[in-house]
């Protein structure tokens, strides 16, 4: 167990998270254990308010857990300030949303550049970097449109672009194809096949469709807090 | 380089709001660039006069003392003068019009020596001299008032019982327009010597030239000490002093209109600050986005803080643009309001004028710009997942 925890890339250790609003408490995550092995590709599913994306924003470094560990990267997050997190998001997670989240004034260009500027690339090394992950979407040929002017489908495979620069340990998604027509949606799966595959990604992808979701290697299920060990598909020999 | 970029786009994201803010902020520093280049005008004005080194012989009983005519010689006599000459405001109507300009009696042979920097035609020098009942003009106050050499303007009296009849022989040019007009103190005293007046035999004021700069303080107090103990005693200051002496009497005024420009600068701070508030808070699932990608809670605030700065700097160049534009004109129209260009108005307080712009940038984007920064990314993630 000890020695699988370091090769883990995700340890996620009896962790619960609870929202507080006024005088009440919300429980909403009651013990998770999961691990995460470089190169793996989780899908993960449950019904609406299981605290899917809440897990994800944990794993991601966007929040940290009410007790136990979350360890990302060699990385205790809980433990971490603000803004060490700030820098290690910017280093080690490519953010894939629902609704894609450009920034509406910058181009598609521009977009992908963005988490590049908090690097200590160069300007040419950042331009070959956004040119090589458009090139990888398909949408060279779009570096100068602005979010509108795309389809939503070209609009997340931009936001795929832009998670994908930095050249990030694991891509994390919350619902990527939810937004998208199968066709879209499809494109969006393959292109997340092949990070994981071509490109050695990790990926952990949050989805209510369990066709999206045996595309994955391996698949959760999170029901009230708790998951629900339910593979869909064989385990990779590092689980 | 990249971060200005993107600051510029959300500067230019809602055009119309970016816009009435810039106008806002654009007038309230187009005013205050008004009034201060009011208040610098005076400066130069004080600085002009120091170059000079003239003085100013009053009573001390203020404007409605006497000023004996005699004194003009016993002046001239001094050590540290070069020159001397009575300087009598008339105050009368043209063409029943009360304080169209200035007119001064004074003495046609020495006011040139008083006023050296001043340029006259000699041949008309000489006419103001050997005529009684001529005077002559400031150029620009002759071109506004559409006067010919020959022209006879009559003045008449509002505090002196005896009217003028004169006559425009000649025209001199100042640095600055005087906006006056000169007249022969002795036709005046004459004619109220003919009717048995009490004002008659008074000069005024004195204004007189020191041989130079550095021996104005002596000089002045050489001279109210002379007159100390006789039945007119003198006040005597540098012209710079009663030049301020009359900017003091507006002094509060100013102060008055300075507040108000203030507070206006407030108010149009507010506007600005809401409409920062209102677009940043339509942007909260950018920002949670931008903070979720590794930008810092310090990136967010500088990129908050620059958005407004933005706005505010481009409506303090619009406004102090305009203000000074303003100025120009009035320069160019109504020269005895302005009568320096604001070439030579300009100095430090346009610079702080502008600074006053980013201060309004930093304090208007300041609570927005807390707010972005510390706000969770989760919460912010939340509104849209
Ligand atoms: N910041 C928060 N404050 C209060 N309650 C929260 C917060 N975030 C999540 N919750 C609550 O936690 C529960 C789980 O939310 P979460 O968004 O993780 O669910 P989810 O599984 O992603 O659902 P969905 O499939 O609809 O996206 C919900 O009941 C939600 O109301
Ligand atoms: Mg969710």
């Amino acid at each position: 167990m000890a020695a699988n925890q370091s090769d883990a890339l995700v340890v996620v250790n009896n962790v619960t998270k609870e929202f507080r609003r006024d005088s009440f408490v919300i429980p909403v995550l009651l013990g998770i254990n999961l691990q995460l092995a470089r190169q793996d590709y989780l899908a993960l599913m449950g019904p609406s308010g299981s605290g899917k994306s809440t897990l994800l924003n944990l794993i991601a470094g966007l929040d940290r857990p009410t007790s136990g560990e979350v360890i990302v990267c060699g990385t205790n997050l809980g433990v971490s300030s603000e803004s060490k997190l700030a820098r290690w998001r910017s280093q080690h997670i490519g953010f894939i949303f629902q609704l894609y989240n450009l920034i509406p004034v910058l181009t598609a260009y521009e977009n992908v550049e963005l988490p590049l500027t908090l690097t200590r690339l160069t300007r040419r090394q950042r331009d070959e970097h956004v040119r090589a992950a458009l090139e990888v979407v398909g949408l060279s040929d779009r570096l100068d449109h602005y979010p509108r002017q795309l389809s939503g489908g070209q609009e997340q495979r931009v936001s795929i672009a832009r998670a994908i620069a930095t050249d990030p340990t694991l891509i994390v998604a919350d619902e990527p194809t939810g937004d998208l027509d199968a066709k879209s949606g499809g494109e969006i799966l393959e292109l997340m096949r092949r990070l994981n595959e071509e490109f050695h990604k990790t990926i952990i992808m949050v989805t209510h469709d369990p066709n999206a979701a045996s595309r994955a290697k391996r698949i959760v299920h999170l029901e009230k807090g708790v998951l629900v060990n339910t593979n869909a598909t064989p385990v990779g020999a590092t689980a | 380089m990249k971060s200005l970029k993107y600051i510029w786009r959300n500067v230019m994201r809602n055009k119309l709001r970016s816009m009435l803010t810039i106008l806002s902020i654009g007038f309230s520093l187009a005013l205050m660039t008004i009034l201060c280049g009011y208040i610098a005008l005076q400066d130069v004005w004080g600085n002009e006069a120091q170059k000079y080194h003239r003085i100013v012989v009053m009573s001390t009983m203020g404007f409605s003392g006497e000023v004996p005519i005699a004194y003009v010689d016993r002046l001239r006599a001094m050590e540290g003068i070069s020159a001397a000459v009575p300087y009598a405001w008339y105050g009368g109507m043209y063409k029943e019009q009360q304080m169209a300009f200035a007119q001064f009696g004074t003495d046609p042979n020495h006011v040139f020596n008083v006023w050296s920097e001043f340029k006259i035609d000699p041949a008309q020098l000489k006419a103001f001299q050997d005529d009684r009942q001529a005077c002559i003009a400031d150029r620009r106050l002759a071109e506004r008032m559409q006067w010919k050499i020959g022209e006879r303007i009559p003045l008449q009296g509002t505090f002196y019982t005896f009217n003028l009849d004169l006559k425009l022989v000649g025209l001199f040019d100042a640095p600055q327009n005087t906006d006056s007009l000169w007249f022969n103190w002795y036709y005046l005293d004459e004619g109220l010597r003919a009717k048995d007046e009490p004002l008659s035999g008074n000069s005024g004021t004195i204004f007189a030239k020191t041989k130079d700069a550095n021996s104005m303080a002596v000089t002045c107090k050489a001279i109210d000490e002379r007159f100390a103990s006789s039945d007119h005693p003198t006040r005597t200051q540098t012209e710079a002093a009663f030049a301020q002496m009359f900017a003091d009497m507006l002094g509060n005024l100013r102060l008055y209109i300075f507040v108000i420009g203030m507070a206006v600068v407030f108010a149009l701070t507010l506007v600005a600050a809401t409409a920062m508030a209102m677009s940043i808070r339509e942007r909260t699932t950018e920002v949670a986005v931008l903070k979720a990608i590794g930008f810092s809670r310090w990136n967010v605030l500088l990129f908050v803080l620059g958005e407004s700065c933005w706005i505010t700097t481009l409506g303090g160049l619009m406004g102090i643009a305009l203000g000074c534009a303003f100025l120009q004109g009035m320069h160019i129209v109504a020269s005895q309001f302005v009568p320096v260009s604001v070439i030579d108005l300009a100095g430090v307080w346009l610079l702080l004028l502008l600074a006053l712009a980013v201060v309004i940038g930093l304090v208007s984007g300041l609570v927005p710009a807390i707010r972005a920064a510390q706000f969770s990314v989760v919460d912010g993630l939340r509104r849209v997942i």
